[in-house]
């Protein structure tokens, strides 16, 4: 289990990271949201003890990661997938880190093949794409197959296939029992992988749920071939109604179900249906309005 | 209610692609050895193109300028040891860019996040280049100072021998020295290209003017000057200390940067 309690960062006069409280338990996958500069990679490089902290602390079953033997073998860790020697190969660099992990060299083939590198393994990083990068990093952090993954952007530079490829290797991973942490700045790249998500702002946690709960259904957004009927119809349900700027209309709260049977009920023609969900942007600022 | 599955069972509906197969490799459980840390530091130092450049040059430069002078020059050389001492000065001085790229590198690539999170001990890993970088450069400064020596046998004609042996004592531990000053001064300023400017800044600029003006100040901090005065069986002491004061000074100076820089 992994307890992060106060975590605090200030340079200067200026927080950066303040008071990150949270807990990650095994068999979870948590994404750890929000926009660029709001804290996420400062607390992830406090809690492997790159970065300082300036007051809480971040504890690995117990012990703080400088505390850990062999870190390797608990924590896999990707934050810069550029941070790399360039003149390197792909293979040769996974072999440093197999060493100083201390794992069989013939576990550094496994995991090209895991990620798809096994071609690209003998041509230098610096020819790499930054998919492959990330791909390569996600290497490293898996030679010891450790319980628990770290992973700061891991989906920047992959392509859909990646996005999805990385989703099956992290839901696969919590299925075994394993903890995952991974950060982004887009929700549509996590959605579907986490579990719980952890929303940060300006430093500060503001939400912390399931993924249900913080994005459930908001709505529905509706379309007819006579928008005021249908707006009248809709309203005398009881249902508030919001003109989009699209001409669209916009019924918070309600069921696509529901606004249909309103509309049949009035006999009015739809020409477009469908659920809106609060976007991850949305939910951001009203969580980070509210406080 | 949810089927809860135990911790350990394998997941079988994931794709091969995203399962490790079989059960976990066999890992090490406890930190790496400090064999294993010099051993990887080794391997760091000479993967890269630019430290196999170095290594190279190290050996081959020193060779081939004492080949070129040896058959160019009508001068007699009087004693073997003056040519033995500056050929290792000039060694020492393109070791220390290997030295440096030890640690400065690291920071200029930003790889000091991976090896500090694998190893977040960093006084350990410090010590590790250090003793992987002083290694090598003992022994790409030996190869050198044998390559010279016998170059010189060639080439040299109607010389003294006398003070041979210490000569290349000294100049196979100025490798070492001067390999492990730039680990100290790479370590110290996490940036290639300042650790080096700085480095030879002071040694080829600096130095060499205030020896012209005030030369015993020179020779109280010159590490090229001690070099040459040990090998050529002067007075040990005073160089011994140039030579430790160097070493000292940037070693510490890259332990307090070492223990406190945040790799952001």
């Amino acid at each position: 289990m992994i307890e992060v309690s106060g975590l605090t960062k200030q340079y200067g006069a200026r927080t950066v990271v303040d008071d990150v409280s949270f807990t990650l338990e095994p068999g979870t996958v948590t994404g750890f949201l929000g926009p660029n500069g709001a804290g996420k990679t400062t607390t992830m490089r406090m809690m492997t003890g790159l970065v300082p902290a300036t007051a809480g602390s971040a504890s690995f079953d117990g012990r703080a990661y400088p505390g850990l033997p062999n870190p390797g073998a608990v924590v896999g860790t990707l934050l810069d997938a550029s941070a790399v020697h360039p003149g390197r190969t792909g293979r040769t660099h996974l072999r440093l880190l197999a060493s100083v992990v201390g794992v069989p060299a013939a576990r550094v083939e496994e995991v090209l093949g895991m990620v798809g590198l096994t071609a690209a393994a003998g041509r230098r990083i610096g020819g790499y794409s930054l998919g492959m990068r990330q791909r390569l990093g996600i290497a490293g952090a898996l030679l010891a197959d450790p319980p628990v993954l770290v992973f700061d952007e891991p989906a920047n530079g992959l392509d859909p296939e990646g996005i999805r490829w990385m989703r099956d290797l992290l839901r696969g991973h919590a299925a075994r029992g394993g903890t995952v942490l991974l950060s982004s700045h887009l929700l549509g790249e996590v959605e579907s992988t986490v579990d719980r998500l952890l929303v940060i702002g300006a430093g500060r946690v503001v939400a912390d749920g399931p993924v249900g709960d913080l994005l459930g259904g908001d709505g529905a957004a509706v379309r007819a071939t006579d928008p005021a009927a249908l707006a009248r119809a809709l309203e005398t349900a009881g249902f508030h109604v919001q003109h989009g700027s699209d001409g669209a209309l916009v019924a918070p709260g309600a069921e696509p179900g529901q606004v249909g049977a309103v509309a049949a009920a009035a006999g009015l023609v739809l020409t477009d249906l469908r659920p809106v969900r609060r976007g991850i942007e949305d939910l951001f600022f009203q969580l980070t309005a509210a406080t | 209610m949810a089927t809860v599955l135990p911790a350990d069972l394998p997941a079988r509906g994931a794709p091969p692609a995203a399962s490790p197969p079989g059960a976990r490799p066999p890992v090490r459980s406890g930190a790496p050895s400090v064999a294993t840390l010099v051993g990887v530091e080794i391997r760091k130092s000479l993967s890269t193109r630019s430290g196999r450049s170095l290594a190279a040059a190290a050996t081959l430069l020193a060779p081939a300028a004492t080949a070129l002078i040896a058959s160019a020059s009508t001068e007699e050389l009087g004693s073997v040891t003056g040519p033995i001492g500056v050929m290792g000065m000039l060694t020492g001085l393109v070791l220390v860019a290997l030295g440096v790229l030890s640690t400065a590198g690291e920071w200029s690539h930003r790889t000091v996040q991976t090896t500090y999170l694998l190893v977040p001990r960093r006084g350990r890993v410090l010590a590790a280049k250090a003793a992987a970088v002083g290694l090598l450069g003992a022994v790409l400064a030996a190869v050198s100072a044998a390559l010279v020596t016998g170059a010189l046998a060639l080439l040299a004609g109607d010389v003294s021998w006398d003070g041979t042996g210490r000569a290349l004592g000294v100049v196979v531990a100025a490798g070492a020295v001067f390999a492990l000053v730039g680990t100290g001064f790479g370590a110290a300023l996490a940036n290639t290209p300042a650790a080096l400017t700085s480095f030879y800044l002071v040694v080829l600029g600096v130095l060499p003017l205030v020896r012209t003006f005030k030369p015993e100040v020179g020779s109280r901090l010159d590490p090229a000057e001690a070099v040459l005065t040990l090998a050529q069986g002067g007075t040990p002491t005073q160089s011994l200390l140039v030579l430790a004061g160097w070493l000292g000074v940037s070693l510490a100076a890259g332990a307090v940067v070492t223990r406190r820089r945040a790799v952001a």
